[in-house]
């Protein structure tokens, strides 16, 4: 008789636990808030002597905007840009404060030592830059997935490289442009340069993308990302 | 449109021809038609009309409930008071009767003392002799015989006459000066039971003025018991001002509580590191309201053991020694939070030098500035933020406590006006629809005036005709 209340009182017990449980999951919040975000920094042609300001712009504009959670990617466009060697760095920061402080300024020192390189490409593989930011941007599974191009948007592949975005390459990815430099034939009809704006805009979108912006002003930065998350 | 023309080719006649067959039309159904309508409005009106009559009904039940409660709850507070003033007036002459029989017993001793003070300047004293007519006599008697011995035994009685009247007159004396001053020695006496009466009447006083005292409270008792409107709106002011009153001191609480939260939300992070949500929240931020709310439930069950709130009965109807164990429970468990709370303020202070400094870095610019903003006041002055913003926070349960109480008639009373206002609402509503209706009515009538006035005029001729018959 005993054993049995004790029994009723254990089961009781175990019920309580697991309603208790199912509140809790319940409540758990399936939406992703952690935003990735992916910086393709262009080394080719007259581009690559930007890569200092570059990596100053990415390390006062986007890496303070991290929060705990948040991932980071650096990758850089060369002739052959769809590859893991172009991936300078990557960085997912902790949950811990502390932490995430210390994994920011090891990501801003190595940041440091890609700018201050000697690396140069002579063609200019945007597309497999983005298709490789993509890849890494939907493997983080985070809510927000942000990729910002440092380039003149001028590609030029080698030969035999095709490069063909799926209708969902870009899926729930915001993109910008930022720091755009006019090239000369630019300058000599704006229109060119608009018209190949324009060709990114068309592409990025059709290809999925949640938005396509073009940015002047670094500081605008944490705006854009703010507007983003929103 | 074309297609209801009669005549193509004239659509004037064709209009025409239709409005004189609906009037037609419309005449002969007149009687459905205007039956329809007050249906309708019936419908709609008469729903409205009543609703509002339940809305009325229903804001009155809540009132008679409400007044119902609020007479309840005075007559409770009122009983309360005067079951406390009769504890008070209890302690109070228990207190002052306690040293009455000790006052008595000074009184009475000091009575007994004058009485044999009294007794002693009452006992009888030897008498002065009257001696003085003997010894002169006896001093002028001579011996006829003159005889030399009776004269002899006549002036050794003078003699010895004389000193007994002299010892006896000095016997009488210190007699008399004892007495003297046993009188003296009882002025201070006197004044002492004047004092220990004074004393007697000083207590009587006070027993009396508890009882006046208690008079008021019953007067206050008689008047709410009476239920007479004024003694119900003077509970509703009070517990309106109540319920006002606590609800701004919980205000500025929940803003103290806010800043609290903001104190402690991002070093919780440190400490409680996850990734996962609750309903929107990270898990430390869940973590940081939970201390709070813990805070709180600590300042309610401080103020419950103590005796100064009542909302479980089961506390406050425990042993003073059980109120004791659950007081210095949440005294420690205060003191254990505020600490908390003060460590993880001055790691907030520390997480925040942190990013400015790294923010600094990254932008490009030394730690100097960091360095320059390092202050020890702001550290200080976060961690004693953080060590007594609970203990304020724990005070919140007495206005708690008040507004439960009050929200209950506040509640009713906005119930009570936003149900009225519907209902007059509703009435309004009705009327202008009776009225909308009563419009239509006269426009159908209006509409077929026509017809109507030709029937009136053939019904005449016919009764004209029947009339002239008979």
């Amino acid at each position: 008789m005993k054993r049995e209340n004790e029994m009723h009182t254990t089961i009781k017990h175990g019920l309580l636990a697991l309603v208790l449980a199912t509140a809790v999951a319940s409540c758990s919040d399936s939406k992703q808030y952690e935003t990735s975000y992916c910086s393709l920094v262009d080394i080719s042609g007259t581009y690559a002597a930007e890569k200092p300001n570059v990596v100053n712009t990415v390390k006062a504009g986007i890496v303070p905007q991290m929060i705990p959670g948040d991932s980071l990617f650096f990758v850089m466009i060369d002739s052959n840009s769809y590859s893991e060697d172009n991936l300078v760095t990557k960085l997912t920061l902790d949950y811990r404060p502390t932490k995430a402080n210390s994994q920011k300024l090891e990501v801003a020192r190595k940041l440091d030592a890609f700018g201050k390189g000697k690396a140069r490409s002579n063609l200019t593989d945007i597309s497999g830059a983005l298709m490789l930011c993509a890849d890494y941007l939907k493997a983080t599974k985070s809510g927000t997935k942000v990729m910002i191009v440092f380039s003149d948007m001028n590609e030029e592949l080698p030969k035999g490289v095709v490069r063909k975005f799926t209708e969902d390459e870009f899926d729930g990815i915001d993109i910008v442009a930022m720091n755009i430099i006019k090239l000369n034939k630019d300058s000599i009809n704006p229109e060119v340069y608009r018209k190949r704006l324009d060709q990114w805009h068309q592409r990025t979108t059709k290809s999925g993308a949640r938005s396509w912006n073009t940015l002047i002003d670094a500081t605008k930065i944490p705006e854009y990302l703010q507007q983003v998350k929103s | 449109m074309n297609s209801l023309y009669f005549l193509p080719d004239m659509p004037g006649v064709s209009i025409a021809v239709w409005i004189v067959a609906s009037m037609l039309f419309l005449f002969l159904a007149k009687e459905p038609v205007h039956k329809m309508i007050q249906a309708f409005s019936d419908a709609t009106a008469g729903g409205l009309r009543k609703a509002a009559e339940w809305m009325k009904h229903a804001a009155h039940a809540m009132r008679e409930k409400d007044r119902k409660v609020l007479l309840e709850s005075g007559v409770a507070r009122i009983q309360g008071e005067i079951q406390q003033e009769f504890s008070k007036i209890d302690m109070a002459n228990t207190k002052a009767l306690a040293g009455y029989p000790k006052l008595q017993f000074k009184l009475a001793d000091r009575i007994s003392q004058l009485e044999s003070d009294y007794d002693d300047c009452g006992q009888i004293t030897p008498e002065a002799p009257g001696w003085s007519e003997v010894i002169e006599s006896i001093g002028r008697a001579q011996s006829p015989s003159n005889d030399r011995i009776i004269e002899k035994m006549l002036s050794e009685m003078h003699k010895s006459a004389v000193e007994g009247e002299k010892k006896a007159l000095s016997e009488f004396r210190d007699a008399t000066s004892k007495r003297h001053k046993i009188l003296s020695s009882m002025s201070p006496l006197w004044k002492r039971v004047d004092k220990v009466a004074k004393e007697i009447n000083g207590k009587v006083d006070k027993v009396m003025e508890n009882s006046k005292n208690i008079e008021k409270y019953m007067k206050r008792y008689e008047k709410i018991s009476s239920a007479e409107p004024e003694s119900i709106d003077m509970l509703s002011s009070k517990v309106t001002k109540l319920f006002i009153i606590s609800a701004i001191v919980i205000a500025v609480g929940l803003v103290g509580a806010f800043i609290n939260f903001n104190l402690i939300a991002l070093p919780m992070s440190e400490l409680v590191p996850a990734g996962v949500r609750v309903a929107g929240m990270q898990v430390s931020e869940v973590s940081a309201l939970v201390i709070v709310s813990l805070e709180l439930v600590m300042g309610i069950f401080l103020f419950e053991a103590i005796g100064v709130t009542n909302t479980f009965p089961q506390i406050s109807n425990m042993t003073s020694g059980k109120r004791k164990i659950i007081l210095y429970g949440c005294l420690l468990g205060l003191l254990f939070l505020s600490t908390v709370e003060a460590s993880l303020a001055v790691l907030r202070e520390d997480l925040a030098e942190a990013k400015t400094a790294l923010d600094i870095s990254l932008s490009g610019g030394t730690a100097a500035f960091a360095e320059n903003i390092n202050s020890h006041i702001t550290l200080i002055g976060q961690a004693l933020l953080g060590f007594v913003l609970p203990w304020i926070l724990a005070v919140i349960a007495i206005p708690l406590e008040m507004f439960i109480e009050a929200s209950q008639h506040a509640f009713a009373r906005i119930y009570t006006i936003l149900i009225t206002l519907l209902c007059y609402l509703a009435t309004a509503i009705a009327y202008l629809i009776e009225g909308l209706f009563k419009i239509l009515m006269h426009l159908f009538d209006i509409y077929i005036i026509i017809p109507v006035q030709i029937a009136n005029l053939f019904t005449g001729k016919m009764g004209n005709k029947s009339v002239s018959a008979t």
